[in-house]
């Protein structure tokens, strides 16, 4: 497997924000699992952005549990969530 | 009659409680959702807490001589409870929110949770239209006669059975406490840990029956907010309808000593004052909750299916909590935790909605 990724990994943006639950949890499985390959070598990143609190617990454990690296971070009124492969292929939490 | 101090009173409560829910994601439906949809049982250990909580309070309560037992407007257990509650478990999936959850979501801005308040409104004021019938369907399967909860059932007191059940409690919650499994890691800001959730939202429960001889309850007040909207565009017809006539609270309150009378007529009585306050009070705490964390803000911009399914869950949800009879947080906070018979059967009527929910709301409303 190819290990090296872009510097700048092209990132995917997925805007959920005002959704029903769980759909910002099953769109994000979704593409975890859509673009496993890309996600692991390091060639996309996705972002989610999401204003159900709950999403900041269940997307990134999701994502770690899967093999991914995953970050939350507040931005104004709602959340941005990044998940990308791991270097090492361990996941780690943000 | 004065109904102000109870005003107040269930004013604070809903304050309260969808501030708590809010903060610590207290969604019952996502509960029952997820624990079909992702195997997730988290949140049901939560629940499980706030319900073994609510036994150890009520009977403690009860002990004392402060508490009615059972509670006013429980009856005799029939498959009503077990279908209302399937058809309540449906509905709450779809509409993203339980009949608590529609309210602190809305009052945090959520447009969908908005439609579904519209949907319980609408759905409770549908209910009168089947009400004569689904009545005879509550008496033709009406067992235990007379008896409300499982003690009363098998004739034994409610004291070893509460005392049986809450020890079995506390040993597995310390068992997943020490497995660390009552706690998770949230990056939400102002996250409140959803065990102390439980704990606090069994509390209020205990002060809501302290105060006003009824566990929190708010589905009435849906139906009343639906007759007086009927009232309004057709009064002829609203008239003709006996669901509306009813008054099935009549009951003094332990404290105060204040008699409650009350239905679901459009009209000013103790059903109103008790659940308005507390339906307004849930919205504003969960208002007041995301203002504080900067979080509040209306998103317009939803796929129509979703608006649609919140509509239609709205309505399912708001029609079966009156062929249930109530709503979840009545029985499970309420019902279950003195062990009555319809709330035991709408639990399970519950889980078999909510699965059916989960697989409605996977194939054509998250269709990814």
């Amino acid at each position: 497997m190819t290990a090296m990724g872009d510097d700048n990994p092209r990132e995917i943006e997925l805007d959920l924000r005002g959704q029903i639950c769980p759909s910002t949890l099953l769109r994000a499985l979704k593409e975890m699992n859509c673009r496993r390959q890309e996600l692991k070598d390091g060639r996309v990143k996705l972002v989610i952005k999401t204003n159900n609190r709950d999403s900041t617990t269940t997307i990134p454990d999701t994502a770690v549990n899967m093999g991914y690296e995953a970050s939350v971070a507040k931005e104004g009124d709602y959340y941005r969530i990044v998940v990308e492969g791991a270097g090492d292929g361990a996941g780690r939490g943000a | 009659m004065n109904y102000s101090f109870l005003m107040i009173v269930s004013l604070a409560l809903g304050l309260a409680t969808g501030f708590i829910m809010h903060r610590s994601d207290f969604c019952m439906a996502g509960m029952f959702r997820d624990f079909f949809l992702f195997r997730e049982k988290f949140m049901l250990r939560m629940l499980a807490l706030a319900a073994v909580a609510s036994m150890a309070l009520f009977e403690a309560a009860r002990e004392a001589g402060l508490l009615p037992y059972p509670f006013p407007l429980f009856a005799s257990p029939s498959l009503a409870n077990l279908v209302g509650g399937a058809f309540f478990g449906v509905g709450m999936v779809l509409a993203g929110g339980c009949v608590a959850g529609t309210l602190y979501k809305m009052g945090s801005g959520s447009l969908l949770s908005a439609i579904a308040f519209v949907g319980l409104v609408t759905g409770s004021a549908l209910y009168a239209e089947i009400h004569p019938w689904w009545e005879g369907f509550v008496r033709a399967t009406t067992f235990f006669t007379g008896k409300v909860t499982i003690p009363q059932m098998i004739g034994i007191g409610p004291a070893p059975v509460a005392m049986t059940v809450v020890a079995g409690g506390v040993l597995l919650f310390r068992r997943w406490g020490r497995g660390g499994k009552m706690e998770r890691r949230s990056r939400a800001e102002g996250y409140l840990q959803p065990w102390k959730a439980a704990l606090l939202l069994a509390l209020i429960g205990l002060l809501s029956v302290l105060i006003t001889g009824m566990p929190l309850g708010i589905t009435t007040a849906y139906a009343k907010m639906g007759a007086c909207l009927e009232n309004a565009l057709f009064p002829a017809h609203l008239a003709g309808l006996a669901y509306f006539q009813t008054i099935p609270l009549d009951y003094t309150s332990p404290l105060g000593n204040t008699r409650l009378v009350g239905g679901p007529g459009c009209r000013f009585d103790a059903v109103a004052a008790v659940q308005f306050p507390l339906v307004f009070g849930i919205v504003a705490g969960g208002t007041l909750s995301s203002l504080l964390l900067g979080e509040f803000r209306v998103y317009f911009r939803i796929p129509t299916r979703q608006c649609l399914s919140a509509l239609a869950g709205g309505t399912i949800m708001g029609m079966a909590a009156r062929m249930a009879p109530a709503c979840n947080v009545w029985h499970l906070l309420g019902g279950l935790p003195i062990l009555a018979g319809q709330s035991v059967l709408f639990l399970a009527g519950l889980f078999a909605g909510a699965w059916l929910g989960g697989r409605i709301l996977v194939k054509w409303v998250a269709r990814y």
